[in-house]
Protein backbone atom coordinates (compact mmCIF):
# COMPACT_ATOMS: atom_id res chain seq x y z
CA UNK A 1 0.00 0.00 0.00
CA UNK A 2 1.24 3.73 -0.31
CA UNK A 3 0.08 6.79 1.56
CA UNK A 4 1.24 10.45 0.14
CA UNK A 5 0.87 13.94 2.39
CA UNK A 6 1.09 16.53 0.14
CA UNK A 7 4.55 15.83 -1.51
CA UNK A 8 5.62 13.60 1.36
CA UNK A 9 5.40 10.04 0.13
CA UNK A 10 5.33 8.46 4.05
CA UNK A 11 4.42 4.83 2.93
CA UNK A 12 5.55 3.76 -0.71
CA UNK A 13 4.39 0.77 -2.25
CA UNK A 14 4.79 -1.56 1.27
CA UNK A 15 3.48 -5.11 1.09
CA UNK A 16 3.97 -6.71 4.60
CA UNK A 17 2.07 -10.20 5.97
CA UNK A 18 1.90 -10.95 9.47
CA UNK A 19 1.20 -14.10 10.84
CA UNK A 20 -1.25 -14.71 13.41
CA UNK A 21 0.26 -15.53 16.71
CA UNK A 22 3.65 -13.63 15.94
CA UNK A 23 5.11 -10.77 17.94
CA UNK A 24 6.55 -8.63 14.84
CA UNK A 25 8.53 -5.27 15.71
CA UNK A 26 8.07 -2.76 13.32
CA UNK A 27 12.04 -1.22 13.93
CA UNK A 28 13.01 2.25 11.78
CA UNK A 29 13.80 5.72 12.81
CA UNK A 30 11.83 8.50 12.84
CA UNK A 31 9.87 9.61 9.95
CA UNK A 32 10.24 6.23 8.72
CA UNK A 33 6.41 5.91 7.80
CA UNK A 34 5.87 3.44 10.94
CA UNK A 35 2.89 5.61 12.59
CA UNK A 36 1.40 6.32 9.27
CA UNK A 37 1.71 2.49 8.43
CA UNK A 38 -0.07 1.88 11.54
CA UNK A 39 -2.96 4.29 11.23
CA UNK A 40 -3.86 2.34 7.72
CA UNK A 41 -3.97 -1.11 9.77
CA UNK A 42 -6.05 0.26 12.41
CA UNK A 43 -8.10 2.50 9.61
CA UNK A 44 -7.75 5.63 10.87
CA UNK A 45 -6.06 6.81 7.28
CA UNK A 46 -7.07 4.80 4.22
CA UNK A 47 -4.53 4.08 1.93
CA UNK A 48 -4.28 5.99 -1.65
CA UNK A 49 -2.95 2.76 -3.20
CA UNK A 50 -3.76 -0.93 -1.86
CA UNK A 51 -5.67 -2.36 0.47
CA UNK A 52 -5.28 -3.44 3.90
CA UNK A 53 -7.21 -6.44 5.53
CA UNK A 54 -6.97 -6.78 9.23
CA UNK A 55 -8.19 -10.87 10.12
CA UNK A 56 -9.84 -11.35 6.87
CA UNK A 57 -11.73 -7.94 7.05
CA UNK A 58 -11.75 -4.73 6.52
CA UNK A 59 -9.99 -2.95 9.39
CA UNK A 60 -12.70 -0.80 10.50
CA UNK A 61 -15.00 -4.08 10.70
CA UNK A 62 -12.33 -5.53 12.37
CA UNK A 63 -11.81 -2.93 15.18
CA UNK A 64 -15.76 -3.08 14.97
CA UNK A 65 -15.78 -6.60 16.12
CA UNK A 66 -13.60 -5.56 19.22
CA UNK A 67 -10.77 -7.89 17.33
CA UNK A 68 -8.09 -5.25 17.44
CA UNK A 69 -6.59 -3.24 20.38
CA UNK A 70 -4.39 -0.65 19.81
CA UNK A 71 -2.39 1.72 21.90
CA UNK A 72 -1.30 5.15 19.60
CA UNK A 73 2.34 6.65 19.99
CA UNK A 74 0.94 9.99 21.21
CA UNK A 75 -2.16 10.66 24.10
CA UNK A 76 -2.64 10.74 27.23
CA UNK A 77 -6.15 10.18 29.48
CA UNK A 78 -8.74 12.27 30.26
CA UNK A 79 -9.32 13.93 33.01
CA UNK A 80 -12.45 13.72 35.42
CA UNK A 81 -12.44 10.27 35.87
CA UNK A 82 -10.39 7.50 38.44
CA UNK A 83 -8.54 4.42 36.24
CA UNK A 84 -11.04 2.38 37.30
CA UNK A 85 -14.41 3.95 35.61
CA UNK A 86 -12.15 4.14 32.68
CA UNK A 87 -10.81 0.66 32.22
CA UNK A 88 -14.16 -0.21 33.15
CA UNK A 89 -16.30 1.73 29.95
CA UNK A 90 -13.47 0.50 27.41
CA UNK A 91 -14.43 -3.46 28.59
CA UNK A 92 -18.01 -2.82 28.76
CA UNK A 93 -17.84 -1.00 25.06
CA UNK A 94 -15.99 -5.05 24.20
CA UNK A 95 -18.03 -6.88 26.07
CA UNK A 96 -21.25 -5.54 23.86
CA UNK A 97 -19.23 -7.47 20.87
CA UNK A 98 -16.85 -9.66 21.75
CA UNK A 99 -17.71 -13.39 21.48
CA UNK A 100 -14.38 -15.17 23.25
CA UNK A 101 -13.92 -15.33 26.56
CA UNK A 102 -12.42 -11.77 28.43
CA UNK A 103 -10.87 -11.13 31.20
CA UNK A 104 -12.25 -9.71 34.47
CA UNK A 105 -11.67 -6.16 35.54
CA UNK A 106 -9.80 -7.06 38.03
CA UNK A 107 -7.69 -9.60 35.92
CA UNK A 108 -7.11 -7.61 33.16
CA UNK A 109 -5.69 -4.47 35.83
CA UNK A 110 -3.57 -7.34 37.02
CA UNK A 111 -1.56 -7.97 34.00
CA UNK A 112 -1.79 -4.29 33.09
CA UNK A 113 -0.14 -4.29 36.45
CA UNK A 114 -2.28 -1.47 37.25
CA UNK A 115 -4.11 -3.00 40.52
CA UNK A 116 -3.38 -0.78 42.97
CA UNK A 117 -4.09 2.49 40.39
CA UNK A 118 -7.89 2.12 40.41
CA UNK A 119 -9.10 5.00 42.47
CA UNK A 120 -6.11 7.29 40.95
CA UNK A 121 -7.92 9.98 38.47
CA UNK A 122 -6.67 8.81 34.94
CA UNK A 123 -4.80 12.11 34.45
CA UNK A 124 -3.09 12.24 37.37
CA UNK A 125 -0.35 9.06 36.22
CA UNK A 126 3.12 9.07 35.99
CA UNK A 127 4.39 8.19 32.14
CA UNK A 128 5.15 4.56 33.23
CA UNK A 129 2.12 4.41 35.01
CA UNK A 130 -0.40 6.33 32.29
CA UNK A 131 1.40 3.73 29.77
CA UNK A 132 0.20 0.66 31.45
CA UNK A 133 -3.44 2.45 31.73
CA UNK A 134 -3.39 2.72 28.02
CA UNK A 135 -2.25 -0.60 27.53
CA UNK A 136 -4.71 -2.00 29.66
CA UNK A 137 -7.42 0.23 27.26
CA UNK A 138 -6.13 -1.81 24.08
CA UNK A 139 -6.09 -5.01 25.61
CA UNK A 140 -9.55 -4.78 27.47
CA UNK A 141 -11.47 -6.60 24.46
CA UNK A 142 -8.60 -10.21 24.66
CA UNK A 143 -8.45 -8.35 21.02
CA UNK A 144 -6.59 -11.08 18.43
CA UNK A 145 -4.43 -8.14 17.34
CA UNK A 146 -2.89 -5.94 19.34
CA UNK A 147 -0.98 -2.95 17.44
CA UNK A 148 1.46 -0.89 19.86
CA UNK A 149 2.88 2.59 18.55
CA UNK A 150 6.43 2.67 20.56
CA UNK A 151 4.83 1.79 23.43
CA UNK A 152 8.28 2.14 25.25
CA UNK A 153 9.05 5.66 23.95
CA UNK A 154 9.98 7.96 26.77
CA UNK A 155 9.70 5.59 29.23
CA UNK A 156 12.33 4.66 32.11
CA UNK A 157 13.56 1.23 32.28
CA UNK A 158 11.62 -0.27 35.07
CA UNK A 159 8.18 1.31 33.38
CA UNK A 160 9.88 -0.11 30.02
CA UNK A 161 10.45 -3.87 31.92
CA UNK A 162 6.97 -3.57 33.23
CA UNK A 163 5.25 -2.63 30.49
CA UNK A 164 6.95 -5.38 28.31
CA UNK A 165 5.88 -8.28 31.38
CA UNK A 166 2.29 -7.23 30.13
CA UNK A 167 2.66 -7.32 26.44
CA UNK A 168 4.65 -10.46 27.03
CA UNK A 169 1.40 -11.86 29.34
CA UNK A 170 -1.21 -10.91 26.00
CA UNK A 171 1.34 -11.96 23.68
CA UNK A 172 1.59 -15.73 25.28
CA UNK A 173 -2.48 -15.57 25.39
CA UNK A 174 -2.20 -16.42 21.81
CA UNK A 175 -2.48 -12.66 20.61
CA UNK A 176 -0.75 -11.40 17.50
CA UNK A 177 1.23 -8.59 18.46
CA UNK A 178 2.53 -5.56 16.12
CA UNK A 179 4.79 -3.03 17.63
CA UNK A 180 7.02 -0.17 16.58
CA UNK A 181 10.16 1.23 18.12
CA UNK A 182 13.67 2.96 17.87
CA UNK A 183 15.73 0.62 19.35
CA UNK A 184 16.98 -2.37 18.05
CA UNK A 185 17.83 -3.60 21.20
CA UNK A 186 13.89 -3.93 21.93
CA UNK A 187 13.00 -5.40 18.70
CA UNK A 188 15.73 -8.06 19.10
CA UNK A 189 14.74 -8.99 22.90
CA UNK A 190 10.69 -8.92 22.66
CA UNK A 191 10.22 -9.69 18.49
CA UNK A 192 9.85 -13.20 16.68
CA UNK A 193 10.30 -10.96 13.50
CA UNK A 194 11.45 -7.60 12.70
CA UNK A 195 10.57 -5.49 9.83
CA UNK A 196 12.49 -2.64 9.36
CA UNK A 197 10.97 -0.15 7.82
CA UNK A 198 12.84 3.06 6.53
CA UNK A 199 11.48 5.85 4.25
CA UNK A 200 8.05 4.19 4.15
CA UNK A 201 9.63 1.20 2.69
CA UNK A 202 10.52 -2.04 4.04
CA UNK A 203 14.02 -2.04 4.33
CA UNK A 204 14.74 -5.63 5.66
CA UNK A 205 12.30 -8.08 7.17
CA UNK A 206 13.61 -11.11 8.71
CA UNK A 207 14.49 -12.74 12.33
CA UNK A 208 15.93 -10.68 15.13
CA UNK A 209 19.79 -13.02 14.18
CA UNK A 210 18.85 -12.23 10.29
CA UNK A 211 18.30 -8.73 10.89
CA UNK A 212 21.32 -8.28 13.43
CA UNK A 213 23.47 -9.89 10.87
CA UNK A 214 22.33 -7.03 7.87
CA UNK A 215 22.07 -3.68 10.31
CA UNK A 216 25.50 -2.85 11.88
CA UNK A 217 25.18 -2.41 15.74
CA UNK A 218 28.42 -0.71 16.26
CA UNK A 219 30.94 1.50 14.67
CA UNK A 220 34.85 0.83 14.94
CA UNK A 221 37.25 3.82 13.79
CA UNK A 222 40.95 3.86 13.56
CA UNK A 223 43.33 6.46 12.28
CA UNK A 224 42.84 6.73 9.02
CA UNK A 225 46.91 6.48 8.46
CA UNK A 226 47.02 2.74 9.26
CA UNK A 227 44.24 1.46 7.58
CA UNK A 228 44.44 2.76 3.40
CA UNK A 229 41.54 -0.06 2.69
CA UNK A 230 39.11 -0.95 4.43
CA UNK A 231 37.33 -3.74 2.41
CA UNK A 232 37.81 -7.31 3.11
CA UNK A 233 37.37 -6.62 6.92
CA UNK A 234 34.82 -9.64 8.80
CA UNK A 235 31.57 -8.16 10.01
CA UNK A 236 32.14 -4.95 8.31
CA UNK A 237 29.14 -3.59 5.88
CA UNK A 238 30.26 -0.09 4.92
CA UNK A 239 32.61 2.31 5.97
CA UNK A 240 33.26 6.06 5.61
CA UNK A 241 36.45 8.32 6.02
CA UNK A 242 35.83 11.56 8.32
CA UNK A 243 39.10 13.27 8.35
CA UNK A 244 41.57 11.79 9.43
CA UNK A 245 39.50 8.71 10.95
CA UNK A 246 37.59 6.11 9.27
CA UNK A 247 34.64 4.68 10.69
CA UNK A 248 33.41 1.04 9.89
CA UNK A 249 30.10 0.09 11.02
CA UNK A 250 30.16 -3.90 11.80
CA UNK A 251 27.68 -5.95 12.46
CA UNK A 252 30.50 -8.39 14.66
CA UNK A 253 32.86 -5.56 16.40
CA UNK A 254 34.56 -8.31 17.62
CA UNK A 255 35.67 -10.27 14.69
CA UNK A 256 36.51 -6.31 13.06
CA UNK A 257 38.55 -5.50 16.19
CA UNK A 258 40.42 -8.79 16.09
CA UNK A 259 41.26 -8.34 12.05
CA UNK A 260 42.36 -5.03 12.40
CA UNK A 261 44.96 -6.15 15.34
CA UNK A 262 45.65 -9.21 13.45
CA UNK A 263 46.72 -6.46 10.23
CA UNK A 264 48.51 -4.31 12.78
CA UNK A 265 46.12 -1.37 11.70
CA UNK A 266 45.07 -0.48 15.40
CA UNK A 267 45.91 3.49 16.27
CA UNK A 268 43.77 5.10 18.41
CA UNK A 269 40.67 2.91 17.88
CA UNK A 270 37.20 3.22 19.09
CA UNK A 271 33.96 1.18 19.65
CA UNK A 272 30.83 2.74 20.19
CA UNK A 273 27.28 1.98 19.75
CA UNK A 274 25.94 2.72 16.09
CA UNK A 275 23.02 5.29 15.70
CA UNK A 276 20.29 3.30 14.24
CA UNK A 277 19.80 6.11 11.80
CA UNK A 278 23.26 5.15 10.79
CA UNK A 279 22.67 1.85 10.95
CA UNK A 280 19.32 2.18 8.14
CA UNK A 281 21.28 4.42 6.14
CA UNK A 282 23.82 1.15 5.81
CA UNK A 283 20.87 -1.01 5.15
CA UNK A 284 19.32 0.72 2.90
CA UNK A 285 21.92 1.46 0.81
CA UNK A 286 23.50 -1.86 0.79
CA UNK A 287 19.64 -3.43 0.06
CA UNK A 288 18.50 -0.94 -2.51
CA UNK A 289 18.68 -2.94 -5.25
CA UNK A 290 17.26 -5.95 -3.64
CA UNK A 291 14.62 -4.19 -2.21
CA UNK A 292 13.53 -2.22 -5.57
CA UNK A 293 11.77 -5.52 -7.45
CA UNK A 294 9.73 -6.63 -4.26
CA UNK A 295 8.48 -3.25 -4.66
CA UNK A 296 7.33 -2.97 -7.66
CA UNK A 297 5.67 -6.10 -7.62
CA UNK A 298 3.23 -5.00 -4.25
CA UNK A 299 0.83 -2.73 -6.16
CA UNK A 300 -1.93 -5.96 -5.58
CA UNK A 301 -4.22 -6.39 -2.48
CA UNK A 302 -2.07 -6.79 0.81
CA UNK A 303 -3.05 -8.99 3.65
CA UNK A 304 -2.33 -7.97 7.22
CA UNK A 305 -2.74 -10.70 9.52
CA UNK A 306 -4.99 -13.56 8.16
CA UNK B 1 -26.62 -0.93 25.61
CA UNK B 2 -23.57 1.06 24.79
CA UNK B 3 -24.42 4.34 24.59
CA UNK B 4 -25.69 4.12 27.97
CA UNK B 5 -22.48 3.00 29.58
CA UNK B 6 -20.69 6.09 27.20
CA UNK B 7 -23.07 8.67 28.07
CA UNK B 8 -22.60 7.66 31.75
CA UNK B 9 -18.64 7.68 31.29
CA UNK B 10 -18.92 11.28 29.71
CA UNK B 11 -21.16 12.81 32.19
CA UNK B 12 -19.39 11.66 35.18
CA UNK B 13 -16.96 13.75 33.82
CA UNK B 14 -19.29 16.96 33.11
CA UNK B 15 -20.75 16.11 36.98
CA UNK B 16 -17.39 16.44 38.28
CA UNK B 17 -16.13 20.01 36.45
CA UNK B 18 -18.85 21.72 38.39
CA UNK B 19 -17.49 25.38 37.15
CA UNK B 20 -18.33 24.83 33.71
CA UNK B 21 -22.07 24.17 34.90
CA UNK B 22 -22.31 27.07 36.67
CA UNK B 23 -20.47 28.96 33.95
CA UNK B 24 -23.40 28.06 31.35
CA UNK B 25 -25.42 29.43 33.90
CA UNK B 26 -25.07 32.24 35.39
CA UNK B 27 -24.49 35.33 31.98
CA UNK B 28 -28.05 33.60 30.69
CA UNK B 29 -30.01 34.38 33.85
CA UNK B 30 -27.85 37.33 34.73
CA UNK B 31 -29.11 38.47 31.06
CA UNK B 32 -32.35 36.99 31.73
CA UNK B 33 -32.91 38.67 35.00
CA UNK B 34 -31.18 42.12 33.70
CA UNK B 35 -33.37 42.40 30.60
CA UNK B 36 -37.00 42.09 31.59
CA UNK B 37 -36.51 44.50 34.43
CA UNK B 38 -35.38 46.91 31.73
CA UNK B 39 -38.42 45.98 30.04
CA UNK B 40 -36.69 45.14 26.54
CA UNK B 41 -38.59 42.04 25.94
CA UNK B 42 -42.15 41.62 24.71
CA UNK B 43 -43.57 44.21 27.37
CA UNK B 44 -45.26 43.68 30.47
CA UNK B 45 -47.95 41.71 28.79
CA UNK B 46 -48.51 38.11 30.41
CA UNK B 47 -47.29 36.83 26.64
CA UNK B 48 -44.20 38.95 26.78
CA UNK B 49 -43.29 37.66 29.84
CA UNK B 50 -43.70 33.90 29.13
CA UNK B 51 -41.79 35.31 25.68
CA UNK B 52 -38.78 36.49 27.46
CA UNK B 53 -38.62 33.76 29.71
CA UNK B 54 -38.82 30.62 27.28
CA UNK B 55 -35.88 32.74 24.87
CA UNK B 56 -33.60 33.35 27.49
CA UNK B 57 -34.25 29.79 28.78
CA UNK B 58 -33.09 28.64 25.07
CA UNK B 59 -30.52 31.10 24.98
CA UNK B 60 -29.08 29.77 28.00
CA UNK B 61 -29.50 26.05 26.33
CA UNK B 62 -27.38 27.08 23.27
CA UNK B 63 -24.60 28.28 25.00
CA UNK B 64 -24.10 25.41 27.18
CA UNK B 65 -24.41 22.87 24.10
CA UNK B 66 -22.07 25.06 22.30
CA UNK B 67 -19.71 25.14 25.69
CA UNK B 68 -19.88 21.09 25.21
CA UNK B 69 -18.76 21.77 22.15
CA UNK B 70 -15.00 23.36 23.15
CA UNK B 71 -14.65 21.03 25.59
CA UNK B 72 -14.95 17.88 23.38
CA UNK B 73 -12.45 19.89 21.02
CA UNK B 74 -10.19 19.82 23.98
CA UNK B 75 -9.96 16.27 24.47
CA UNK B 76 -8.85 16.37 20.72
CA UNK B 77 -5.33 16.43 21.51
CA UNK B 78 -5.09 14.20 24.41
CA UNK B 79 -5.65 11.36 22.18
CA UNK B 80 -9.31 10.47 23.41
CA UNK B 81 -11.55 10.51 19.90
CA UNK B 82 -9.37 8.52 18.68
CA UNK B 83 -9.45 6.53 21.67
CA UNK B 84 -13.36 5.97 20.90
CA UNK B 85 -12.65 5.47 17.26
CA UNK B 86 -10.52 2.51 18.14
CA UNK B 87 -13.20 1.12 20.82
CA UNK B 88 -16.13 -1.24 18.91
CA UNK B 89 -18.38 1.45 18.86
CA UNK B 90 -20.06 2.86 15.99
CA UNK B 91 -19.56 6.98 14.88
CA UNK B 92 -23.25 7.43 15.19
CA UNK B 93 -23.27 6.20 18.62
CA UNK B 94 -20.42 8.26 19.97
CA UNK B 95 -21.86 11.38 18.06
CA UNK B 96 -25.19 10.60 19.73
CA UNK B 97 -23.99 10.19 23.06
CA UNK B 98 -21.85 12.82 23.19
CA UNK B 99 -24.64 15.09 21.91
CA UNK B 100 -26.85 13.62 24.67
CA UNK B 101 -24.07 14.65 27.07
CA UNK B 102 -24.38 18.41 25.59
CA UNK B 103 -28.26 18.62 26.10
CA UNK B 104 -27.66 17.12 29.55
CA UNK B 105 -25.27 20.40 30.41
CA UNK B 106 -28.31 22.04 28.88
CA UNK B 107 -30.63 21.08 32.01
CA UNK B 108 -28.90 24.06 34.55
CA UNK B 109 -29.80 26.77 32.51
CA UNK B 110 -33.22 25.60 31.43
CA UNK B 111 -34.29 25.06 34.66
CA UNK B 112 -32.91 28.05 36.59
CA UNK B 113 -33.95 30.46 33.93
CA UNK B 114 -37.55 28.44 34.25
CA UNK B 115 -37.49 28.83 37.98
CA UNK B 116 -36.67 32.60 37.48
CA UNK B 117 -39.25 33.13 35.45
CA UNK B 118 -41.97 31.63 38.01
CA UNK B 119 -40.32 32.83 41.16
CA UNK B 120 -39.51 36.52 40.18
CA UNK B 121 -40.67 37.32 37.32
CA UNK B 122 -44.66 35.88 37.49
CA UNK B 123 -44.73 33.76 35.03
CA UNK B 124 -48.07 31.66 35.34
CA UNK B 125 -48.76 28.52 33.41
CA UNK B 126 -51.14 25.86 33.74
CA UNK B 127 -48.52 22.87 35.47
CA UNK B 128 -49.26 20.45 32.34
CA UNK B 129 -47.83 23.62 30.16
CA UNK B 130 -45.26 24.57 32.44
CA UNK B 131 -44.22 20.76 31.80
CA UNK B 132 -43.98 21.47 27.78
CA UNK B 133 -42.47 24.07 27.88
CA UNK B 134 -39.51 22.87 29.80
CA UNK B 135 -39.52 19.32 27.98
CA UNK B 136 -39.66 20.96 24.53
CA UNK B 137 -36.66 23.54 25.83
CA UNK B 138 -35.06 20.61 26.48
CA UNK B 139 -35.69 18.00 23.54
CA UNK B 140 -35.80 20.91 20.75
CA UNK B 141 -32.32 21.84 21.90
CA UNK B 142 -30.95 18.47 19.73
CA UNK B 143 -29.77 19.94 16.71
CA UNK B 144 -28.02 22.50 18.27
CA UNK B 145 -26.78 19.98 20.66
CA UNK B 146 -24.99 17.60 17.33
CA UNK B 147 -24.18 21.24 15.56
CA UNK B 148 -21.71 22.22 18.87
CA UNK B 149 -20.43 18.39 18.69
CA UNK B 150 -19.71 18.50 15.24
CA UNK B 151 -17.56 22.35 15.99
CA UNK B 152 -15.92 20.09 18.27
CA UNK B 153 -14.86 17.27 16.75
CA UNK B 154 -13.67 19.48 13.46
CA UNK B 155 -12.23 22.15 14.93
CA UNK B 156 -9.64 23.11 17.49
CA UNK B 157 -10.53 24.70 20.66
CA UNK B 158 -10.06 28.28 20.38
CA UNK B 159 -11.92 27.86 16.62
CA UNK B 160 -14.97 25.73 18.32
CA UNK B 161 -14.98 28.63 20.79
CA UNK B 162 -15.79 31.37 18.14
CA UNK B 163 -17.70 29.40 16.20
CA UNK B 164 -20.15 28.49 19.41
CA UNK B 165 -19.95 31.63 20.06
CA UNK B 166 -21.21 33.04 17.03
CA UNK B 167 -24.20 30.60 16.99
CA UNK B 168 -24.70 31.40 20.36
CA UNK B 169 -24.62 35.01 20.13
CA UNK B 170 -26.07 35.29 16.40
CA UNK B 171 -28.59 32.99 16.00
CA UNK B 172 -30.12 33.59 19.51
CA UNK B 173 -30.30 37.35 18.08
CA UNK B 174 -31.30 36.27 14.45
CA UNK B 175 -33.52 33.88 15.84
CA UNK B 176 -35.79 36.03 17.99
CA UNK B 177 -34.32 34.75 21.29
CA UNK B 178 -33.72 38.14 22.87
CA UNK B 179 -36.54 40.24 20.67
CA UNK B 180 -39.35 39.31 18.68
CA UNK B 181 -39.01 38.82 15.16
CA UNK B 182 -42.36 40.57 14.48
CA UNK B 183 -39.71 43.88 15.37
CA UNK B 184 -37.72 43.15 12.81
CA UNK B 185 -38.09 43.75 8.80
CA UNK B 186 -40.22 41.61 7.17
CA UNK B 187 -37.35 40.25 5.38
CA UNK B 188 -34.88 39.58 8.14
CA UNK B 189 -38.14 37.68 9.62
CA UNK B 190 -37.85 35.71 7.27
CA UNK B 191 -34.42 34.74 6.99
CA UNK B 192 -34.98 33.95 10.72
CA UNK B 193 -37.62 31.51 10.23
CA UNK B 194 -35.38 29.87 8.04
CA UNK B 195 -32.83 29.25 11.41
CA UNK B 196 -32.98 26.43 13.34
CA UNK B 197 -32.77 28.49 16.86
CA UNK B 198 -36.01 30.42 15.74
CA UNK B 199 -37.95 26.79 15.37
CA UNK B 200 -36.60 25.68 18.38
CA UNK B 201 -37.89 28.48 20.61
CA UNK B 202 -41.42 28.62 18.29
CA UNK B 203 -41.94 24.81 19.63
CA UNK B 204 -42.17 26.08 23.51
CA UNK B 205 -43.67 29.82 22.48
CA UNK B 206 -46.47 27.65 20.65
CA UNK B 207 -46.86 25.55 23.55
CA UNK B 208 -46.93 28.41 26.01
CA UNK B 209 -49.66 29.89 24.29
CA UNK B 210 -51.41 26.85 24.28
CA UNK B 211 -50.87 25.85 20.70
CA UNK B 212 -49.62 22.72 19.17
CA UNK B 213 -45.83 22.78 17.47
CA UNK B 214 -46.18 23.77 13.94
CA UNK B 215 -45.81 20.93 10.86
CA UNK B 216 -43.55 23.54 9.39
CA UNK B 217 -41.59 24.52 12.28
CA UNK B 218 -40.77 21.40 13.51
CA UNK B 219 -39.97 19.97 9.67
CA UNK B 220 -37.14 22.73 9.76
CA UNK B 221 -35.78 21.86 12.55
CA UNK B 222 -35.74 17.57 11.26
CA UNK B 223 -34.18 18.84 7.97
CA UNK B 224 -31.49 20.98 10.32
CA UNK B 225 -30.70 18.07 12.80
CA UNK B 226 -30.26 15.80 9.91
CA UNK B 227 -27.84 17.92 8.02
CA UNK B 228 -26.01 18.85 11.78
CA UNK B 229 -26.10 15.07 12.42
CA UNK B 230 -24.24 14.57 9.32
CA UNK B 231 -21.59 17.07 10.07
CA UNK B 232 -20.90 15.63 13.25
CA UNK B 233 -20.57 12.10 12.19
CA UNK B 234 -18.34 13.33 9.21
CA UNK B 235 -16.43 15.19 11.73
CA UNK B 236 -15.64 12.72 14.36
CA UNK B 237 -14.36 9.93 11.55
CA UNK B 238 -12.10 12.53 10.35
CA UNK B 239 -10.69 13.87 13.68
CA UNK B 240 -9.18 10.75 14.14
CA UNK B 241 -6.84 10.07 11.72
CA UNK B 242 -3.44 10.17 12.91
CA UNK B 243 -1.62 8.11 15.43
Amino acid sequence: MSKSFGDVRAVRDLDLRLEQGRTVALLGPNGAGKSTLISMILGLRTPDAGTVRVLGETPERAVRAGRVGAMPQTGRLIGGVTVRELVGFVQRAHAAVTRGPMPSQDELMAIARISDLGGRRADALSGGQAQRVRFALAVAGAPDLIVLDEPTAALDIESRRELWAAIRACAERGATVLFSTHYLEEADAEADRIVVVDRGRIAADGTSDEIKRRVPGRTVSVDASVLPDPSGLPGVVSSEVDGRRVRLHTTDADATVLALAAAGAVRDLEVTGASLEQAFLTLTHAGAETAAPTAAAAAAAKEIVR
Amino acid sequence: MMLVHYVRLELLRLLRDPGYLIMTLASPLTMYLVFTNLDLGGGTSADGAVYSMVGMAGFGAIGAVMTSGVSIAEDKPLGWIRQLRLLPLAPSQVVVGRALCAMAAAVPPIAAICLAGGLVNDVSMPPERWILVIVLLWLGIAPLAVLGVGFGYLLTAQKAQMAGLTVYMGLSLLGGLWFPISKMPSWLADVSRVTPVNRYGELSWQVAGGHAPTLVGTLVLAAWATAFTVFAVVGYRRSAQTV
